[in-house]
């Protein structure tokens, strides 16, 4: 199936068209890697799937539905169950580890004891099981790479979005951190939706490449 | 959440716009007013007064408020904070208050009264109130210019040369902009110049008002400044408005460029001692030694307490509310989620640079009819008048403190599943809380002070001590004016003190 598709999306800012007529199909379970130079549309794309950007003209559609089309955002990013990991991580500083990763659930009602629980599971998956307490600003920046990753994954989202996620982090660090999210992606089955300009991420990482 | 902000607009444009626009229709109906408003040698003479008046407030504010800028926000100057403060004092209180002041001391050292009437006397009163105003904003926004900037600077050049060169051009269109405030605020004070009898605009609509009730001409002299206030907004926001950087990201202390003053830190520290001496401690000085011991202040208090307890009520709800609609319409401005959006920084600028007592009138104006005395007879009208005018203060602290929070913190959260209300409560508000209370602060600061809006719309009975002392000064003993003078500082000073080393305490702490 057709987990992802952009149908002659075109999306412009102001004069400058970044994306024209652009055509994309993604298959469940993928693990699709996006490269291009620095200010190619990279993010743009991520973005236009989230619902934070609506197209010019064309369709995105997710899972066969139209989610956004021509100019209109159809359904919000709050009701499309992707997971994203922003490049800038964007962990809310005034909240510790577990409220971070636990936000999700309690928006959604879920209590206490079993928030705790899940919270615990996939810190324990993501490999920070004693950080619960812990502000993002005490974390290093590989701690704070896990626990956006966390906090995106706990959701179980159909599809995941990572944006450079790992440039901010050395290279050997980097490439253990990849092949962890590789890892994860195979146990959890999501579709992988992966910007990087680092060509070895990008052969860790994708079971398809593609450049924009 | 486009409703919910929608409606947030629309109220504000209601309580603030829609009477202004009410007044001025009314005004050019009748074919008999507008003639004799423009016609008349008055008229010109109070437009040439009005004019001369703030235009030299602002000149002189402007020489002496960016040196004072760069001192106290650039260099490593000792006891800057202090003298921070010291200089904010005459914005907080007031204006009349250093009026009555500078007339005490007068009065106290037998120099002739009638030196400080009229033009020089207006004017000395309002450069003392409106410094600081410039010096401010020259010191935020100095904190704006990358430091590489200045460094490139200085490889070259000296501190002086620098500055001249590079940083001051860089926030030239902040300066033009704190230039244009000051210049309508001036023209809008009234009570100022009507107290030391030099006649200007303000002061005839305000008048005409109170005095003769004449409604007719009390509206006919508040046009040439609504249209003033119009006419600068306009320019402001066609040539400014997209120079101005917000303030996104401040300077880190690391990063931000202080300047060694030296073996001249000395003389430096003279010269603001006595800039300040003139400008606050004898004024202060004044008040206190006229006000006399402690039997002054407990009749000051029995005469007006009840004035005193209502501003602070009047403050604390004034400001609340108006931190909620400045918050939401900060908010509007930063994302612009529909066009309308656009429109609306503008106009409250422009009802912000309107003077209190034309709001006042255009108040009036539109809530006095039968049906609508639930507004005009009560405590609301005064809250209205509060929200007009003073929400573009609490709405660009929010705007300010908003941009410094990166985007991808609200949409992190929306990815999560939370819906605007929710990211609003858990992530937006804690994440500028203290802009908030920042906002809140200021607001309550300027209710506390204010008297042109406060003096044409409160209920009888309902009046706060700035308009309390203002009406009894005409036949009070000047040892009780002085006495209340001095509870009205004390009123808003200490308050503004503790919030000041709260602030500082919460930024060393971060
Ligand atoms: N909100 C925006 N408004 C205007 N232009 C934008 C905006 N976001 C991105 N752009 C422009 O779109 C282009 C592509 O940006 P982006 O998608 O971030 O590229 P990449 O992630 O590949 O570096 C850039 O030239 C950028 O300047
Ligand atoms: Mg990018």
């Amino acid at each position: 199936m057709k987990i992802v598709r952009f149908e002659q999306v075109t999306c412009r800012y102001d004069e400058q068209t970044i994306l024209d007529t652009f055509s994309l199909d993604v298959e469940q379970g993928e693990r699709l890697v996006i490269l291009g130079p620095s200010g190619s549309g990279k993010t743009t794309l991520l973005r236009l799937l989230a619902g934070f950007v609506a197209p010019h003209r064309g369709t995105i559609y997710i899972e066969e539905n139209a989610v956004s089309r021509d100019g209109r955002i159809l359904v919000p990013p709050e009701q499309r169950q992707i997971g994203m990991v922003f490049q800038d991580l964007a962990l809310w500083p005034h909240m510790n580890v577990e409220e971070n990763i636990g936000f999700g659930l309690k928006i959604k009602g879920v209590g206490t004891t079993e928030r705790n629980r899940r919270v615990d599971t996939i810190l324990k998956l993501v490999g920070l099981p004693d950080f619960r307490k812990k502000r993002p600003s005490e974390l290093s920046g590989g701690e704070q790479q896990r626990v956006a990753l966390a906090r995106a994954l706990i959701l179980e989202p159909k599809i995941l979005l990572m944006d450079e996620p790992l440039s901010s982090l050395d290279e050997s660090l980097s490439r253990h951190l990849a092949h962890e999210i590789v890892h994860l992606q195979e146990k959890f089955g999501f579709t992988l939706l992966y910007v990087t300009h680092r060509s070895e991420e990008a052969r860790i990482v994708g079971t398809r490449q593609l450049e924009i | 959440m486009r409703l919910f902000l929608a409606s947030i607009v629309s109220i504000l444009l209601f309580i603030g716009i829609v009477p202004i626009l009410a007044m001025l229709i009314k005004a050019f109906m009748p074919d008999d007013t507008i003639p004799s408003l423009f016609g008349s040698m008055q008229t010109w003479m109070l437009m040439r007064h009005s004019v001369i008046l703030a235009s030299l407030v602002t000149v002189s504010t402007f020489l002496l408020g960016i040196p004072l800028g760069i001192f106290l926000g650039k260099t490593d100057l000792p006891f800057r904070r202090f003298f921070i403060f010291l200089f904010l004092i005459p914005l907080l209180v007031p204006p009349y208050i250093i009026a009555v002041a500078w007339s005490d001391l007068f009065q106290m050292s037998g120099l002739p009264l009638h030196w400080l009437s009229g033009l020089p006397g207006s004017l000395f009163i309002l450069v003392s109130v409106y410094l600081p105003l410039p010096m401010l904003l020259t010191m935020i926004f100095l904190h704006t210019v990358h430091p590489h900037l200045e460094e490139a600077g200085r490889l070259v050049a000296t501190w002086p040369l620098t500055l001249w060169r590079v940083t001051l051009p860089l926030i030239r269109p902040a300066l033009l902009l704190a230039a244009l405030l000051v210049f309508l605020l001036a023209l809008g004070e009234f009570s100022v110049p009507m107290y030391l009898r030099y006649n200007v605009y303000a002061v005839e609509s305000f008048t005409q008002f109170s005095a003769f009730y004449n409604f007719e001409a009390a509206t006919a002299a508040a046009i040439p400044l609504v249209l003033f206030a119009a006419l600068l907004t306009v320019a402001e926001n066609r040539y400014l408005r997209n120079r101005i950087a917000i303030p996104r990201h401040f300077a880190q202390k690391n990063e931000f460029l202080r300047i060694t003053l030296g073996r001249n830190r000395w003389s430096v520290l003279t010269g603001m001692a006595c800039l300040a001496a003139i400008f606050v401690a004898m004024p202060i000085g004044s008040l206190l030694l006229q006000a006399g011991g402690i039997d002054s202040y407990l009749r000051a208090l029995h005469v007006a307490g009840d004035a005193l307890l209502r501003s602070f009520f009047y403050a604390f709800v004034g400001a609340s509310v108006l931190t909620f609609f400045g918050f939401f319409t900060g908010y509007l401005f930063l994302k612009k989620p529909f066009y309308a959006a656009r429109t609306i920084d503008p106009l409250l600028l422009f009802l912000f640079t309107l003077p209190g007592t034309v709001i006042g009138i255009a108040l009036i104006t539109f809530w006095n009819t039968p049906s609508t005395n639930i507004v005009y007879a009560t405590t609301l009208i005064v809250l209205f008048g509060y929200l007009a005018k003073y929400t573009a203060l609490t709405a660009r602290i929010s705007l300010a403190t908003l941009a410094m929070v990166p985007p991808s913190m609200e949409e992190a959260a929306q990815m999560t599943g939370a819906g605007w209300f929710q990211r609003m409560i858990h992530i937006v508000i804690p994440l500028t809380r203290h802009g908030i209370l920042g906002a809140w602060v200021v607001a309550s600061l300027f209710i506390l002070r204010d008297i042109s809006i406060t003096i044409l719309l409160y209920p009888p009975g309902h009046d706060t001590l700035p308009v309390r002392i203002f009406t009894l000064m005409a036949n009070g003993s000047p040892q009780l004016i002085a006495s209340l003078c001095i509870v009205m500082i004390a009123a808003v000073v200490v308050p503004a003190a503790v919030a000041w080393g709260w602030f500082h305490y919460w930024g060393t702490k971060r």
